[in-house]
């Protein structure tokens, strides 16, 4: 009797740490949903937190383009994962505007993230091109607030 | 006979994925196995390849220290995974040609080849977050099992 209650239990475990595994490989390689809040990229998304489905493909494959939305981690806390625009890819030359002004030509492997709040944002120009091996994925379509519905663009 | 033989196939189907999920999920999250290829760590490693057990637990815990020998992504090639010792962290003060301090959220990667590695000497304090694994035990080649310390080895 307490052999069949421990063998159920053991399969009932079972069965749970196979579902939270395949969340978890399903989350770090196809697609996951994650709430990007702040400031930094109003007036596209509110301060208090839209949630966001992204796609990890394409930043895999190298896919990402200039103008693409992606989730990232930041350069200045690994803890931190930060929600930006992509302004440039490795080669272009971007022209910050700023206190210090300038042109900046982005290196191999970097990309140039911005966020679309122009005055509230901590971006590239503030800590430089990032590497892009710092992108998890491509934001690519808002499920909250009901009324943002749809696709990322 | 053939819904069972389906039923059969989808059965071992099952369990192949999820063996695969659940060896994914451990090596992203516990221990991988990984090769340190290239001349940039001799005379630690060999230029042709080690096989080393990395653990992730260290980086994922923020503990660090100087002296460990890491896996992290490439800052110049996001496609590519390096095999560098942690020779300052963030606060740190290194002395390369001039002193840099490292910024928060940084670290600074060199190879212990000083001649022949490319490093934190060309690409600058690297974010933490590219940061893998920390590398902790050698398994290939055979007469080099055995845990990887904090000190280079030295050339004999």
């Amino acid at each position: 009797m307490l052999w069949k209650s421990l063998s159920d239990v053991a399969g009932r475990g079972a069965a749970i740490v196979q579902c939270v595994c395949f969340m978890d490989v399903f989350s770090n390689h196809v697609l996951q949903i994650q709430q990007c809040i702040g400031p930094s990229m109003l007036p596209t998304f509110n301060i208090r937190g839209d949630i966001l489905v992204t796609e990890r493909l394409s930043v895999k494959l190298g896919k990402i383009r200039v103008g693409d939305v992606v989730m990232a981690r930041s350069p200045s806390d690994p803890r931190m994962v930060v929600c930006k625009r992509i302004l440039g890819l490795e080669g272009d030359t971007i022209t910050v505007v700023s206190d210090k002004g300038g042109s900046a030509k982005i290196p191999k492997g970097h990309v140039w993230l911005q966020g679309d709040n122009f005055h509230k944002s901590r971006d590239s120009r503030e800590y430089g091109p990032v590497p892009s091996a710092l992108l998890q994925g491509r934001v690519f379509y808002r499920i909250w607030p009901p009324q943002g519905w749809g696709f990322v663009g």
